[in-house]
């Protein structure tokens, strides 16, 4: 019987909403303070702001973990799944003890690490060997392990002639490879990669699930969160899936997933929400009312599509103030969580010109109709999610993976071909040509 | 393997904690002592530049004033000294380790260490720097002709150790307390100014104590700093010692600010992560 590593033990942990909120700008910030100064929130207003909370709100407090028993012994490699906002993030930062559960314990044999705190510490005004020091303290390494490997973590981050130059003089490539390099030489006992946390950079991405099945070969127990299903499969023994700040199912990897994508199978092309549902998406300006997919030109909603016909998405949304800007997105995804693509409904961005766009748009409901053109999905299910801000680059409603569509291959691109099309996340239909040139 | 959750303890599991993980400890320190005085032109001479000019500045308003700091028939110099040493002790811990949770909060938001260990390490450089500019004393009691008591000197090292732990226990609520309500940061430099006032830094217990009648000067002592900074003059200079009751209290003060700061500093960490 191997021993175990991590045991979580009834663990629920709430939030008080509002207080632990996260403003992404210091406006938003400033706004919802003036807000709460002057009134206090209603428990309505924050389960709008946080629209798929659903039944886990009780008064201001919001349950973001509830009842999590997990049991996992070392050595173990195990992958966990879920939708944004399901509470796989919490669930990790309990596990490295950062944030405290409200109910239940936690425990976990040995050191813990994580890749999410490369370079957590790094003061820009120490050299770069006093910084090794430091984040290696940090990070949990006694200093006498950070001098025995303190030559080993210079030479992997190729930064020798800069060790007594402060780190505020080097390039930002160079922080990053002394970061890595350090948190690389941590040998924890467990390690916790939060890759929803480093989106953006595919090369970290990479060099952390690299670090993961390493660690894992050694023995080591490693907790995988990732939307990259392909590398949990590929990485983990074992996988759990989380709902709703609950753990609704734990197994093989291959099951799990399969779990977890029929539960982003929702429903019949179309997502609705009536004007005084309190759980509608909204933003202060705007409330979403609908989304959906047409295709095969029908005009009822379709969640499967033939290969050959435009699909449209349409979204419904009611502008609840005079004069505000709106600028619609959509993001596709396919089943592995890849991105397919990311449109916008700017002139530069757009075939045609929406009338509406870069205008004050007065109180109202308008309906956005992205037009997908035929023959351009390959045959799978892709994920739907829409953003709503005043510019491209502020979002201020995000609704993700809000629906999903199965598109179809009727035959109408598969005349030559009969073998599966392996991979690619569209198969658009181009123009080809040959010409004999001598 | 070691278990967590949330506890109701009294707190005192955080001190094996912090002593498991006095390396870090130690790092922080390091860091904070090192990263004080770069890109400094006279670097670490100004631990024993800023109590010289405190002292100068006030013996200087004195003179201007044309009165005297001192009525305990001891110099000036080495009065006021003793009281800008400890003051600045108390003065700069508190300052630094008030916002030095909030300062990290991206380093507390991300790993897990004991929490303590941020404003511990603010203490420990506000303890170093008051070793370092002790020193002064000699220099500045053999120019003005001052006798050092030899025989009470040693005493000042455990005086001075009740003045830290005092700080200790302040500075667990200062800096828990301002995690959660930024107010504390803002409330601090007049507290610390009214603080100045009403401990004998500037003057001495003996200048005091005609202004309050017998009956107050108890109360005036039992402020822990006033009675630490009169306890340090006395060993080292002679002068006058806080009463009896004044030191009783002021004792009682002291150990119960630091056990009520230890509970809540438990309790307030938490939710740290959530709140900070």
């Amino acid at each position: 019987m191997k021993l175990e590593s991590i045991h979580v033990e009834k663990v629920s942990k709430k939030f008080r909403l509002g207080a632990a909120n996260d403003y992404g700008r210091l406006t938003e910030a400033i706004m919802a303070r003036a807000k709460g100064f002057f009134c206090k929130p209603a428990q309505a207003v924050l389960a709008k702001e946080n629209p798929t909370l659903g039944g886990r709100m009780e008064g201001e407090w919001f349950w973001a973990l509830r009842d999590i028993e997990l049991s996992i012994p070392s050595g173990e490699i195990v992958g966990i799944v879920g939708r944004n906002g399901a509470g796989k993030s919490t669930l990790l930062k309990i596990l490295s003890r950062i944030v405290m559960p409200t109910l239940g314990r936690v425990g976990v044999r040995g050191r813990v690490g994580s890749l999410l705190e490369v370079g957590t510490g790094f003061h820009p005004e120490l050299t770069g060997r006093e910084n090794v020091f430091l984040n290696g303290a940090i990070l949990g390494m006694p200093r006498s392990e950070i001098r025995k490997r303190f030559d080993e973590i210079v030479s992997f981050a190729e930064i020798e002639s800069f060790l007594e130059t402060p780190v505020k003089r080097y390039s930002s490539g160079m922080a990053v490879r002394l970061a890595f390099a350090v948190a690389a030489h941590l040998e924890p006992d467990v390690l916790i990669i939060d890759e929803v946390l480093s989106v953006g950079d595919q090369a970290f991405q990479r060099k952390c699930l690299g670090k993961a099945s390493q660690l894992g070969e050694q023995g080591r127990t490693v907790l995988v969160v990732s939307h990259n299903l392909a590398a949990v499969a590929n990485l983990c023994k074992r996988a759990v899936l989380m709902q709703d700040g609950r753990l609704v199912a734990d197994g093989s990897p291959g099951r799990i997933i399969d779990q977890y994508l029929s539960e982003m199978r929702t429903g019949d092309g179309q997502r609705v929400w009536k004007d005084d549902d309190a759980l509608a998406p909204s933003s202060d300006q705007i409330r979403l009312r609908s989304v959906s997919v047409f295709g095969n030109g029908s005009e009822v909603p379709l969640s499967e599509v033939d290969i050959d016909q435009e699909i449209v998405v349409a979204i419904e949304y009611a502008v609840l103030l005079d004069d505000v800007s709106v600028s619609v997105q959509i993001q596709v995804r396919d089943e592995t969580g890849t991105y397919v693509f990311w449109s916008t409904n700017a002139p530069s961005m757009n075939m045609e010109l929406d009338p509406w766009y870069g205008k004050q748009h007065p109180r109202g409901v308008y309906q956005s109709e992205c037009r997908i053109p035929s023959n351009f999905f390959n045959e799978t299910r892709y994920f739907v999610s829409v953003l709503i801000g005043p510019e491209i680059g502020w979002i201020t409603l995000r609704q993700e993976s809000v629906l999903s569509f199965v598109v179809h291959d009727t035959g109408a691109m598969r005349r030559e071909y009969m073998g599966p099309w392996i991979g690619p996340a569209v198969r658009p239909k181009l123009n080809w040509r040959t010409e004999k040139k001598g | 393997m070691r278990y967590y959750g949330p506890t109701d303890s009294f707190g005192f599991g955080q001190l094996s904690e912090i002593w498991r993980t006095r390396e870090l400890l130690y790092s922080f320190f390091l860091r904070d002592l090192l990263i004080r005085y770069r890109q400094v032109v006279v670097g670490v001479l100004w631990v024993l530049l800023q109590p010289l000019m405190g002292m100068f500045i006030f013996i200087g308003l004195f003179f201007v004033l044309g009165t005297q700091s001192a009525r305990s028939g001891v110099a000036d110099a080495p009065v006021v000294l003793t009281g800008v040493l400890c003051w600045q002790l108390v003065s700069s811990s508190f300052r630094d380790a008030t916002g030095s949770l909030v300062n990290y909060r991206h380093v507390v938001t991300k790993i897990y260490f004991p929490r303590m260990l941020l404003p511990l390490a603010s203490l420990m450089c506000a303890v170093f720097d008051f070793t370092i500019a002790s020193t002064l004393l000699i220099p500045v009691c053999a120019i003005t002709g001052t006798t050092i008591v030899w025989s009470t000197a040693l005493l000042s090292i455990p005086i001075a150790i009740w003045l830290v732990l005092f700080c200790a226990g302040c500075i667990s609520w200062l800096s828990a307390l301002n995690a959660h309500y930024r107010d504390v940061g803002y409330a601090l430099p007049f507290i610390l100014q009214l603080g100045m006032f009403v401990s004998p830094v500037i003057y001495d217990l003996e200048r005091i104590r005609p202004l309050l009648t017998d009956r107050w000067v108890w109360l005036y002592e039992a402020n822990p700093v006033a009675c630490c900074i009169g306890l340090f003059r006395w060993s080292l200079l002679g002068t006058a010692q806080p009463s009896i009751l004044g030191m009783t209290v002021a004792a009682i003060l002291t150990i119960g600010i630091g056990l009520s700061g230890l509970a809540w500093f438990q309790h307030a960490d938490q939710q740290l992560a959530d709140r900070i």
